[in-house]
C-alpha cells in the first residue's frame, strides 16, 4: 500500500483517535441510557464513525472504511430509533472500535487485517438478527493447512495459494469456508509486501505530540523575549563591570526564569481524566465477564497533572481498578447476604491535597482481611509469626505490596496475571507516589495515592556528608532534627541490632548516610568550620554498618573539641562528638526513618538529570542534579537507602516504636514472665520461691524460735508455726546465724508453714528460662540467673513433704482410680521445659499419663492424633506460634473436644486473662507450681469424667 | 570515501593518541565528542572502581571513567597533563580519562595489526589492534567494549 502523503495521512491518523477516543466514553452513555436515546450523543459518535468512514475512503484504507462503515450503520439505526442500544449492541460497536484503533495505530499493515469476525455481528445487527460477538474464528487454520501443498509446487511466489484457498479447504467437511481473503487482502500480496504481517502484538502508546493551548505558547514567546533582553542587559552589565546594575540584572533574570519554568510546566500538564476516561470500559468489560454489577463513579477528572506521570500512571490504576472489580466487590448474590445494594459502587477520585495529587480508589466490597494477609504472607514465608504478631491492621493490609504476595485465592485471568501488587507499588515509587490502603473487613477498601505534580523539577533539601552535597526530595522529608552533644547520649537508644532516636515519645529508626553509601565518615567542625575525619569510622569497618553508633567510638571528635569530658563512661564516650547530630527525618510510603548527616543545607529546587549507565547499579542514587556552583550534587532514593540498610519495610513504620518494643515484648511473651521473692539462707547463696506461693513474711528475732520435739516452731496468730529451712532436706549451707531472722509463710495442705530465711528480699519478674537440671537437688526444683546471680529455686512444696509426710497422709489421696482400669491421659501443652517437667512430675506422680506438647500448635496435633485418649488438656497462656487462648478457640471450636476440660497455666492471673480465657473456652485458671490447687482440680475434673 | 579512491588505494584514519599511565593508546578521532579538562568531578560513593565521578559538561551529567583502572593499567592521578576525552555512548556521554595527550597521527588502516596473542588478560581485550609507527606502538582502543563491559559485571 502505498500512501503519498504523509502529512495528511497523520493528520487523519490524529483526528481518527481522537474520535475513537470519544466514540468509547459515549457508547458507555448510550448504552446507559438504554431506550432513552440521547439523541445529541447518537449524533456525535455517528459523526465521529462517519468522519473515519470518510478519511479512510480518501486515503484507500478499505478495511478500515468497510468496518466504520458497518458501525455507522448500526449507530444509524440507534439514531432512527430503530434499534434500541443493549449491552449486546454496544458491546459489538465497542469491539468494532477497538479494532479501528488497532488498525489506525498500524495504518501500514490496515489492509490486510481480516475484520470478518466484526462484521458479522455488525452486519447481523444492522439486519435485524441480535447475533453474540463472533465466536473465536475459525478462519486461520484452515488457511495454514492449506499452504504447504501449493508452495512445493509453485516454488517462491505465494500469491497463487491465497487464490487457491477457497479449493482444497472446500470439501473439508468439518472447515468452514472462511471469508477472510477479502479482495483487499490480495493487493498486498500481489505488490511486494514490505510491511511483516505480524502486528499483533499491543504497542505501548507513547504520545510523541502534544496539545497546548496558544496563549500558553504566547506566554512562553513572550518571558523567552524578555529573557533574550535580559541577557543582552547581563551581558552589557559584565562588560562594563557595574556591580549593582549587575544585582538587578540578576534579579530580572532570576523572576523571567522563574515564570519560564513555571508556564513550560503548564505546558506538561494533562488532565487526568485522560487516563480516568479507559476506566468506564474497563470496569463495564470485566464486571460483565465476572457477572457482577459494578457502578463506577469518577470524580476530578479535570485535575492535571505532568504528561511522565499521566503516562505511567495508566497501568497501576488500570491494575488497582481491575484488582477491585475482581476481588473487591462481591457477587451479586453475596452482596445481597450481607444486606448491601446488588449493585457494588468503586469512587476513582482525583483531587489536590497539600501541594500533591491524589487520586482515591473506593470500593464497597468485602475489603481486605489483615489477618488472612499476614497468615498468608507467613505461609509464604515473607514474614515471620513474630513479625506478624507485632503488625498493625493498617500494616497487615499492607503487606500486600510485598513481593511475591498475590492476594487472590484462585488465579482468574483477570487478576491473577503474576503481576501483583508490588510491581504497582514499584511503579509508584518510580514516580515518586505513595500509596497507602485503608480496609475494612466488609466495607471495602480505599487505595489513596499520593503523586507528586511533576517530575522534572523538584524541590530538595540539600544536605552534606563526606564532603558532597546531596539533595533529598522535599517529598520524602519530613522534618529536620538536631540532636546537641549533650543530648545524644539520652536521645538515641539501641533497639535490638537498630539505633533509634527518641522523638516526641516515638522511636525512629536512624541510618548513618556515610554508612550506607560507604564514604569515610566524617562530620563537621561548627567553631572552625571545616569538615574533618571521622577516623573511627572507618569504611573498612563493616561492623559500623549494622551498628553505626555502637561498635565505633568518635574518639577523634572528641580529642580534637572536648578534651576532657566529665563523664568517661562508656556510653558517653561514643556519643561526646563535638558536633551535634543532624538528622534528616525522610519517609517513604511504607516507612519512616532518620537519615544522619554532616551538614544541613538549603532547601532548593533542583533539575532531576538521570546518572549514566556506568551507575545504573548505584542504587541509592535516584538521579542527580547540577548546583548553582555547576558542580553536581546526587539525589538520594530514600527507600532505596532504606533496604541497603535493610531497614525492611514493613517494620519501619511510622511505628517503630511500637515495633521495637512489641518486639521486645514479644521476646519476654515467649518466655513466661515468672514472679519471684528473692530472699537468701545463708549469705552465700541465693534462693527464690514463686511469689505467688507466698502468703506473706515475717520479721522474727532468733530468739523466737522454739526447737521442740525435734522441730521448730514459733508462736504466730495464737497457734504454733512449723518452721523450716532450705538446709533441712538440701545440701546448701546453713541458716545464717543472725539475730534478725524472715520468716516466709506458706499455706501448704491447707496449714501455714514458715521458712527461715535472712535478707535482703526483692520481688522481681523474670523471663529467663529457668534450668531445671544442673543444680536440681531435693528441695531445690532448678536455677536461674537473676542480675548476675546464681539463685536456686526453691519447692517448698518438696521440702514439707519430706519433713511432714503425715500432713499428706491427712489429705484425700489424689491416686487415680484404678477400679476403672483406665488410665486417664493429660495432654500438657507448655513452651518451658522447666515448668513442662514439673507439670509433669505433679501428673505422673498422681498416677495420670501425660502427652506434653511444646507449643500450643504441636499440643494441637497431638490432640488430633490421641483425640480418644485424652481425656484433659491444661495449658500455659504464653506460647510461640500457638498461645493458650488460640488452642483453647481450637479445641472449642471442633464439636468432637467440647467436652474435654481445659485447664489454663499462668505465671501470674491477671483478671482481664482470665476474663479472656473464659470466653474462649477455658475451665479453670491455675497458677503454676501450686501443685496443690492444681491437682486438686486436675482430680476433680477427672471424677467427673471417669 | 574519496581518499579511498584517489591515488593511494589506502584506507586513512586519523588517530588521536593519549597516554593511559606509560601505555601509548589512540581511538579513532571521529568517535571523539571533545577533550577537556575539567577535574572538578562529584565522587560517586559505592560507584564501580574504575569511575572517577560525574562531571557537569554544559548541563549535561557525564560520568567519568578512569581509563587506567579500566584497561587494568593503574589508576589516573588527576594533574594538569590529565584530560577527559568525551565520547559519546547511546543515550550518553562518557568521558574517559586519560594521563596526557599525544599527537594527531594518520594511520593506514591496512597497516592496523591484530592485537598481539600476548596482550592477553585484561588489558588485551579492550584493544582492537595495534599500530607501529616510526618509533612507536599505539594500542588501539575498542571504544565499544571499554564502555560496554562494565554492564555485566554487575
Amino acid at each position: 500500500m502505498q500512501i503519498e502523503d504523509d502529512e495528511i495521512l497523520q493528520g487523519f491518523i490524529e483526528e481518527s483517535l481522537e474520535h475513537l477516543a470519544d466514540i468509547e466514553t459515549d457508547l458507555l452513555a448510550i448504552e446507559k441510557a438504554g431506550a432513552n436515546i440521547d439523541e445529541n450523543l447518537v449524533n456525535k459518535v455517528f459523526r465521529a464513525a462517519h468522519s473515519i468512514k470518510g478519511g479512510a475512503g480518501f486515503m484507500g484504507l478499505t478495511v478500515i472504511q468497510e468496518l466504520s462503515h458497518a458501525m455507522e450503520n448500526i449507530l444509524g439505526m440507534i439514531r432512527s430509533r430503530k434499534l434500541v442500544p443493549n449491552p449486546e449492541i454496544v458491546n459489538v460497536l465497542l469491539q468494532g472500535s477497538d479494532k479501528l484503533e488497532a488498525m489506525i495505530n498500524n495504518i501500514q499493515s490496515s489492509n490486510d487485517e481480516d475484520i470478518t469476525e466484526y462484521l458479522i455481528p455488525l452486519n447481523a445487527i444492522a439486519e435485524g438478527n441480535a447475533v453474540q460477538p463472533a465466536a473465536p474464528k475459525p478462519a486461520p487454520e484452515p488457511v495454514v493447512e492449506a499452504v504447504p501443498e501449493p508452495v512445493i509446487s509453485e516454488a517462491v511466489i505465494p500469491e497463487p495459494t491465497q487464490q487457491a484457498v477457497p479449493t482444497p479447504v472446500a470439501p473439508k467437511p468439518d472447515a468452514i469456508v472462511p471469508p477472510a481473503p477479502t479482495p483487499s487482502s490480495l493487493v498486498p500480496a500481489a505488490t511486494a509486501n514490505i510491511t511483516p504481517p505480524a502486528a499483533q502484538t499491543p504497542q505501548v502508546k507513547a504520545d510523541t505530540s502534544l496539545r497546548v493551548h496558544v496563549s500558553l505558547l504566547d506566554s512562553l514567546m513572550t518571558l523567552a523575549g524578555e529573557l533574550v533582553l535580559s541577557r543582552n542587559q547581563l551581558l552589557q552589565t559584565i562588560g562594563s563591570n557595574d556591580l549593582r546594575n549587575a544585582e538587578a540584572v540578576g534579579q530580572r533574570i532570576d523572576l523571567i526564569t522563574s515564570e519560564l519554568q513555571e508556564a513550560i510546566m503548564l505546558t506538561r500538564m494533562q488532565p487526568i481524566g485522560n487516563v480516568f476516561s479507559k476506566f468506564p470500559r474497563v470496569v463495564r468489560d470485566l464486571s460483565k465477564q465476572l457477572n457482577k454489577t459494578i457502578e463506577l463513579t469518577i470524580v476530578g477528572n479535570d485535575v492535571e497533572l505532568d504528561k511522565t506521570i499521566i503516562e505511567s500512571i495508566n497501568d497501576p490504576l488500570t491494575h488497582l481498578i481491575r484488582n477491585s472489580v475482581d476481588h473487591g466487590i462481591e457477587m451479586p448474590a453475596d452482596r445481597k447476604l450481607m444486606g448491601k445494594a446488588e449493585k457494588g459502587v468503586i469512587i476513582l477520585k482525583a483531587y489536590h491535597e497539600a501541594g500533591q495529587v491524589v487520586i482515591q480508589i473506593r470500593d464497597d466490597g468485602k475489603g481486605l482481611d489483615g489477618e488472612a494477609l499476614a497468615a498468608s504472607a507467613i505461609s509464604k514465608g515473607l514474614i515471620t509469626t513474630e513479625q506478624a504478631l507485632i503488625m498493625s491492621d493498617k500494616e497487615k493490609v499492607n503487606l500486600i505490596f510485598l513481593p511475591g504476595f498475590s492476594m487472590a485465592k484462585k488465579v482468574t485471568d483477570v487478576s491473577g496475571r503474576g503481576v501483583g501488587m508490588d510491581v504497582v507499588k514499584t511503579n509508584l515509587d518510580k514516580l515518586g507516589g505513595q500509596v497507602e490502603i485503608v480496609s475494612e473487613v466488609g466495607n471495602g477498601t480505599t487505595i489513596s495515592i499520593k503523586l507528586p505534580l511533576t517530575l522534572a523539577i523538584i524541590p530538595c533539601q540539600i544536605i552534606t556528608t563526606s564532603g558532597e552535597r546531596y539533595a533529598i526530595p522535599q517529598v520524602n522529608l519530613e522534618e529536620l532534627l538536631r540532636i546537641p552533644a549533650n543530648q545524644v547520649k539520652k536521645r538515641v537508644e539501641k533497639v535490638g541490632n537498630a539505633e533509634v532516636v527518641r522523638l516526641r515519645g516515638n522511636l525512629l529508626p536512624l541510618i548513618r548516610l556515610a554508612d550506607v553509601i560507604e564514604t569515610e565518615r566524617t562530620y563537621w567542625d561548627q567553631e572552625k568550620a571545616e569538615q574533618k575525619e571521622d577516623r573511627r569510622g572507618s569504611i573498612a569497618d563493616r561492623r559500623g554498618k549494622e551498628s553505626p553508633f555502637f561498635q565505633t567510638s568518635n574518639e577523634g571528635q572528641e580529642e580534637e573539641n572536648k578534651p576532657t569530658t566529665a563523664d568517661r563512661s562508656v556510653t558517653d564516650r561514643r556519643f561526646a562528638a563535638s558536633s551535634a547530630l543532624n538528622i534528616v527525618v525522610v519517609s517513604t510510603s511504607s516507612m519512616k526513618y532518620g537519615l544522619i548527616v554532616d551538614r544541613l543545607q538549603d532547601s532548593e529546587e533542583i533539575v532531576i538529570k538521570p546518572l549514566g549507565r556506568h551507575l545504573q547499579q548505584c542504587k541509592g542514587y535516584a538521579g542527580a542534579t547540577i548546583m548553582g556552583d555547576g558542580r553536581i550534587a546526587l539525589i538520594l532514593d530514600v527507600s532505596n537507602l532504606a533496604k541497603m540498610a535493610r531497614l525492611t519495610s514493613i517494620d519501619g513504620t511510622d511505628r517503630a516504636n511500637e515495633v521495637a518494643l512489641a518486639a521486645a515484648e514479644l521476646m519476654r511473651a515467649q518466655k513466661d514472665k515468672q514472679a519471684l521473692l528473692i530472699f537468701r539462707s545463708s549469705e552465700h547463696e541465693q534462693f527464690a520461691v514463686p511469689l505467688n506461693q507466698v502468703e506473706r513474711i515475717e520479721k522474727i528475732k532468733r530468739s523466737e524460735i522454739e526447737d521442740m520435739g525435734g522441730r521448730r516452731v514459733m508462736q504466730y496468730r495464737g497457734g504454733s508455726l512449723a518452721l523450716i529451712t532450705v538446709d533441712d532436706i538440701s545440701s546448701v549451707h546453713p541458716l545464717a546465724d543472725q539475730d534478725d531472722l524472715l520468716v516466709i509463710v506458706f499455706n501448704i495442705c491447707s496449714k501455714p508453714i514458715g521458712l527461715l530465711a535472712i535478707g535482703p528480699i526483692d520481688a522481681i519478674e523474670i523471663t529467663t528460662e529457668i534450668d531445671g537440671t544442673t543444680l536440681k537437688q531435693p528441695g531445690i526444683m532448678g536455677s536461674i540467673i537473676i542480675d548476675a546471680h546464681t539463685t536456686m529455686l526453691v519447692d517448698v512444696f518438696e521440702i514439707v513433704q519430706t519433713l511432714y509426710p503425715e500432713w499428706f497422709a491427712e489429705k484425700p489421696v489424689f491416686e487415680v482410680d484404678k477400679t476403672s482400669g483406665v488410665i486417664p491421659t493429660i495432654l500438657i501443652a507448655e513452651d518451658s521445659n522447666f515448668f513442662r517437667n514439673q507439670v509433669k512430675n505433679y501428673m505422673t506422680e498422681s498416677g495420670y499419663k501425660v502427652i506434653e506438647g511444646a507449643d500450643g500448635a504441636i499440643a494441637w496435633d497431638l490432640l488430633q492424633k490421641h483425640a480418644d485418649e485424652i481425656s484433659m488438656v491444661v495449658t500455659d497462656i504464653e506460647m510461640p506460634n500457638m498461645n493458650g487462648f488460640e488452642l483453647t478457640e481450637t479445641i472449642r471450636k471442633n464439636p468432637k473436644y467440647n467436652n474435654i476440660p481445659i485447664i489454663a497455666l499462668t505465671t501470674l492471673a491477671a483478671d482481664e486473662d482470665i476474663a479472656k480465657g473464659k470466653a474462649v473456652g477455658v475451665d479453670e485458671y491455675h497458677i503454676k507450681l501450686d501443685k496443690e490447687k492444681l491437682m486438686a482440680c486436675v482430680h476433680d475434673y477427672i471424677k467427673r469424667l471417669f | 570515501m574519496n581518499e579511498k579512491k584517489t591515488t593511494t588505494n589506502k584506507t586513512l584514519v586519523e588517530l588521536a593518541t593519549f597516554f593511559v599511565g606509560d601505555a601509548l593508546c589512540g581511538m579513532d578521532i571521529l568517535k571523539i565528542q571533545e577533550i577537556n579538562k575539567l577535574m572538578d568531578m562529584t565522587k560517586v560513593p559505592q560507584a564501580p572502581s574504575y569511575v572517577t565521578g560525574i562531571l557537569n559538561l554544559r548541563g549535561q551529567i557525564v560520568t567519568i571513567i578512569d581509563l587506567g583502572k579500566k584497561l587494568g593499567l593503574g589508576s589516573t592521578d588527576a594533574t594538569l597533563n590529565s584530560r577527559n576525552i568525551i565520547v559519546s555512548s547511546p543515550g550518553e556521554h562518557v568521558g574517559l580519562l586519560v594521563t596526557r595527550l599525544s599527537d594527531v597521527i594518520s594511520a593506514d588502516t591496512d597497516k592496523i595489526e591484530r592485537a598481539p596473542a600476548n596482550m592477553g588478560g585484561i588489558q588485551g581485550e579492550f584493544f582492537s589492534g595495534v599500530y607501529k609507527t616510526d618509533d612507536k606502538l599505539i594500542g588501539i582502543l575498542d571504544i565499544n567494549k571499554v564502555l560496554r563491559i562494565e554492564e555485566q559485571g554487575h
